[in-house]
């Protein structure tokens, strides 16, 4: 059990962060209790996780063959990625972290899914991609929809935040199909876990995170939402769900920040706005180089530690 | 179906039902302490009526207050709150307007030469003219009973009216053979008058970028 300490603590910290993403708007403007959110969040992620999980798992430990030393080492490496990267304020992103953590281990053994890596790398790109096209679609149907209604300010206020639970919730659901394999996808490569296992463990990790941890990143991420109007940060946390669960049933972990800094831009687009600044969209680029280089680095580090003997002279 | 998940919000839109009803309350109290001044001047009816405006105008802060508080304690998204926030504000000066007059008539003892009492009922029949319809124009933006832009321009053109006759009355002022100090009195006291429709008309537009704001 304490060899899946590493993949536990990444499902904690990605539960920690990314459900700010889902319900940060809600919460952080007061619409919904933490609690609600949390209790809301954790357990459709569970869901997400055990039904939709699995395809995503494939598609990691496809990537390279692991011993369950290497299965530990990349999970360590990726958490630690995270860390470091978070504490020092770099951009970054678990999926990319545990792919590169993933290469890392992948050029110890020579052995590499490069077709399968290829897959995950259009797919990271397709995510903010993806979350523009997306939020532009879902923006004008909802917009159509909404100004069909004759609502009063009530109606339209309660059916709104009927909606955002609803898209939170749904987006719970994508984050736990899409992310689950970052977590656990490892152990399974390994033959540590089977992959029902691997989601369960996987999901109740990223339940706790945001269960225990979630509170604050949800008040400060979700403010730079809510700074968007109401209308506005549902469409954006309905296209990021679709984005992520698109790429759950893909079978491609992705991160759910560029899909939702992709669906702001989309709705800026729509009304005509500059919503994200020119650093943030670099902030991306460097999370897609950064992050697995780091990782696998690691990877690599320590790989090369454990494998130190000491020889008396 | 989802009723009892928004109890707090149903009890907001029953509050602003009453602030309204209450803000009527006010101005038939105004109208009528206005009308008994000039019918009959200043005396224990013409106080009693200016007592009970006041009444009403302090009831109305009251109700104000048990809304803004209602929604602040996780009523309704935020840029809704602000919104009935500014509007309840902006109302609430329409019922300053009528205090201040009635006050300045009361406190001031104010005495109306005859030659301009039928300008300044006139004056104060189509300023309360405006304030119905924008009562008229709240109620219909919270329960869409119906469409509010025709109102806007109804309120817009009767508050041109009434700067019309409010310069009018100044100028009869000031023609007349008086007392400078009681002119400038007077002007003041037309001005005051003048600021109901004023204020109903800012009512009504903000009533109406709220509306405009909220389409997507």
């Amino acid at each position: 059990m304490t060899s899946l300490l590493g993949g536990v603590f990444l499902g904690w910290s990605l539960g920690a962060n990314d459900a700010a993403n889902v319900f940060g708007t809600a919460v952080s403007s007061r619409m919904i209790k933490f609690w609600t959110a949390a209790i809301l969040a954790s357990s459709f992620v569970l869901a997400g996780a055990l039904l939709g999980g699995q395809s995503g798992i494939e598609t990691l430990k496809g990537l390279t063959r692991f011993t369950s030393d290497q299965a530990i080492i990349a999970s360590i490496a990726a958490a630690c990625t995270v860390t470091i990267m978070t504490l020092f304020g770099l951009p970054v992103s678990t999926s990319q972290a545990v792919v590169g953590a993933i290469l890392g281990v992948g050029i110890l053994n020579r052995q590499l899914n490069l077709a399968g890596l290829v897959k995950v790398v259009v797919c990271w790109i397709g995510t903010p991609v993806g979350g523009i096209i997306l939020a532009i679609i879902v923006y004008k149907l909802l917009a159509g929809i909404a100004n069909s209604m004759n609502l009063n300010i009530f109606q339209s206020d309660i059916l709104l935040r009927l909606c955002l639970i609803i898209a939170g919730s749904y987006g719970a659901y994508a984050l736990g199909a899409n992310n689950v394999a970052n977590v656990t996808a490892v152990f399974v490569g390994a033959g540590m876990l089977s992959a029902s296992a691997a989601a369960l463990i996987g999901g109740l990790s990223i339940g706790l995170g945001i269960l225990t941890f979630s509170k604050k990143v949800m008040e400060t991420v979700g403010q730079k939402l809510v700074r968007l109007d109401p209308f506005s940060a549902l469409a954006v946390v309905l296209a990021q769900a679709i984005t992520v669960h698109i790429y759950a049933l893909v079978g491609v972990p992705v991160s759910t920040s560029q899909a939702v800094i992709g669906a702001v831009l989309g709705v800026g687009i729509i009304k005509g706005v500059n919503t994200i600044q020119r650093r943030t969209l670099v902030h991306i680029f460097l999370a897609w180089f950064l992050t697995p280089f780091v990782a696998s680095v690691l990877a690599l580090s320590l790989d090369f530690v454990t494998h130190l003997r000491y020889i008396p002279g | 179906m989802f009723k009892f998940l928004f109890k707090k919000e149903r009890q907001v839109q029953e509050l602003i039902s009453k602030y309204l009803d209450n803000l009527r309350s006010t101005q038939e109290h105004f109208e009528k302490a206005m009308d008994c001044y000039f019918d009959f001047g200043l005396g224990e009816n013409c106080d009693f009526l200016i007592t009970q405006t006041h009444k009403f105008e302090s009831r109305a802060d009251d109700i104000r207050n048990e809304i803004i508080e209602m929604m602040y304690s996780k009523v309704l998204i935020p840029e809704s709150r602000s919104d009935i926030f500014r509007l309840l504000e902006s109302i609430d000066l329409i019922l300053t307007h009528f205090e201040t007059v009635l006050f300045m008539v009361q406190n001031q003892k104010l005495e109306v030469p005859d030659f301009i009492i039928f300008d300044l009922r006139e004056l104060m029949r189509v300023s309360l003219e405006c304030c119905d319809l924008v009562i008229r124009q709240v109620e219909a933006y919270f329960k869409r009973t119906e469409d509010i832009k025709p109102l806007v321009s109804i309120i817009d053109s009767l508050e041109s009216r009434c700067d019309h006759m409010e310069r009018e009355i100044v100028s009869k002022i000031f023609d007349a053979d008086m007392d400078p100090f009681q002119k400038m009195q007077l002007k003041d006291l037309v001005g005051h008058m003048g600021e109901i429709s004023d204020q109903a008309d800012r009512v009504s537009r903000s009533v109406y970028i709220i509306n405009i704001k909220r389409r997507v």
